[in-house]
């Protein structure tokens, strides 16, 4: 019966369907939860996005297992466990912004500190559509319209880090430190946007791969 | 027992041959292992062998007494082992009908009736796979456009597999049909003993050499894109289904470049590797018409 049910419904396929939709939920919290970290300037929230970036390792590393074990024609492999990893660095990414916000003290001039907390919402829109995409891969409802969203959120971002580079090379720093991660972080925060786009970009080849 | 030998070795090569026609693209797409083709391709290899059709046409080519039979056999397994280790692309069931017949006109009895059919049944085989490759490509592609690429995911991983086993069934039923209708038809055996050798020897040959034809045949086939692979081999295999149920002896290999060349001219002209098909054309003239002329030759000469 389970070789049955491994054979017709596709078992290890649907296991690693379920498991996508884990990661890119955690991905749509994470950005969700380190906004709030961020407006809130609460330590237990950012820490809480590095706890979902240990659980996203963890997602990734069962994917990649069931796929090397034989989970979908190998044509869609590659693609698959390069989404995994691109949606895991993603959660490493977040990881990374709030480790800086934790060395910077949760402290960032106020003109800074809005237009990162600009940033963290489109990261939010687009974790959810992200999201939304992958669902419309799942259900063969076009992908056009949430991919163009992506993109156009990502080129939104672009601008404004831009714009936080023009009003911080107007800032004092205390010291070398101080200024390497305040540029990390908004480095970081605004390479999620980039990672998600990658993984949009990835969606829309499974999307056409095999037709 | 050099005729029951001869048949044997006929169907050892067809196992390490043709084992790849049937699940190559599976096993090296890595959608079953080895040893599960293995089982798929003995269970119905045997089931194919055990159809009578194509059988009784290549044995009424000509009235083939226990003599014959053993020239023909022998023959025909020199020739296949001559040409597997020089690596030439010989149908087997073709070195059969052209030594059958060759045999049929030394001894002045050749069923016209049966040949000419069977020769154009040569021609229009792998034309047909390759018409119907194109037809089954552009029907999928239009067919899964409004599904979710896990659905159609679903769908060419089971059609691969149904696939690989519709062309286990007609390599029983029809080449190695083929090379078991001497042994029938001379009365050297039963149908039933014949299919129980051919079946045997043939996964015996899947078993020891069949492994490393798969790996050098999946690893060619995988530039093939999975639908690409799926139409050019269901289409072979449709047809070779067609023409084993109206008796005729047809080559799955064939069919399977008639499939495959469909589906590179669907996807431009330039996919096509025409060197090869060169080569192929080549062999399907000279390896009838040399078991025809050796065999022809030999008899005459007893």
């Amino acid at each position: 019966m389970k070789f049955l049910k491994k054979f017709l419904f596709g078992e290890s396929e649907q296991e690693v369907i379920k498991l996508f939709d884990e990661h890119f939920e955690l991905v749509k919290m994470s950005c969700e939860v380190f906004l709030m970290a961020l407006e809130t300037d609460d330590k237990g929230l950012l820490n809480q996005v590095c706890e979902l970036e240990k659980r996203g390792d963890k997602i990734r590393r069962e994917i990649a297992l069931k796929l090397y074990s034989g989970a979908f024609l190998p044509a869609l492999r590659g693609t698959l466990y390069k989404l995994a990893e691109t949606v895991d660095e993603i959660l490493d990414m977040l990881e990374d912004t709030a480790i800086d916000y934790l060395r910077l003290n949760l402290h960032l001039d106020n003109e800074i500190r809005e237009m990162c907390i600009r940033v963290a919402k489109i990261n939010v829109k687009m974790g959810r559509d992200l999201l939304e995409a992958f669902r419309a891969l799942k259900t063969g409802k076009g992908l056009e319209n949430t991919t163009l969203k992506i993109r156009t959120r990502e080129r939104e971002i672009d601008v404004l880090r831009n714009r936080i580079y023009e009003s911080l090379i107007k800032k004092e720093v205390k010291n070398y430190w101080e200024g390497k991660i305040l540029s990390d972080f908004i480095d970081h925060l605004a390479y999620i946007s980039d990672l998600i786009e990658d993984s949009a970009d990835l969606i829309q080849i499974l999307n056409v791969s095999l037709r | 027992m050099l005729s029951e030998l001869a048949a044997a070795i006929i169907s050892f090569s067809l196992g390490s041959n043709n084992t790849s026609n049937a699940f190559g693209i599976p096993v090296g797409c890595g959608i079953l292992s080895f040893r599960t083709a293995l089982v798929l391709i003995g269970i119905f290899v045997t089931i194919g062998s055990l159809h009578r059709k194509v059988m009784e046409t290549v044995g009424s080519l000509t009235n083939l007494n226990k003599t014959l039979a053993v020239v023909v056999l022998v023959i025909s397994a020199t020739m296949i082992i001559f040409s597997n280790w020089k690596k030439l692309p010989v149908s087997s069931h073709q070195v059969i009908v052209g030594s059958i017949v060759g045999a049929g006109f030394a001894v002045g009895i050749v069923r016209f009736k049966i040949l000419i059919p069977i020769v154009v049944s040569w021609f229009v085989s792998p034309i047909g796979a390759m018409f119907l490759s194109i037809v089954i490509y552009s029907i999928i592609e239009k067919f899964i456009s409004a599904y979710s690429i896990f659905v159609v995911e679903r769908f060419l991983f089971f059609f691969l597999i149904f696939s690989g086993i519709l062309v286990a069934y007609n390599t029983g039923a029809n080449e190695l049909a083929s090379a078991l209708a001497p042994l029938v038809y001379s009365k050297l055996m039963s149908p039933l003993e014949a299919s129980l050798l051919g079946s045997i020897s043939f996964f015996v040959g899947a078993l020891l050499m069949g492994g490393r034809v798969i790996e050098t045949v999946g690893k060619n086939i995988t530039v093939l894109d999975p639908l690409s692979g799926f139409s050019a081999q269901f289409s072979a295999g449709l047809t070779v289904f067609f023409f084993t149920n109206i008796g005729m002896p047809v080559s799955t290999t064939y069919s399977l470049v008639g499939g495959i060349v469909g589906v590179g001219i669907l996807k431009g002209i330039n996919s096509v590797k025409f060197s090869l098909i060169k080569k192929i054309l080549a062999a399907w003239v000279l390896a009838p018409t040399t078991s025809f002329l050796l065999t022809y030759l030999i008899v005459r000469g007893w």
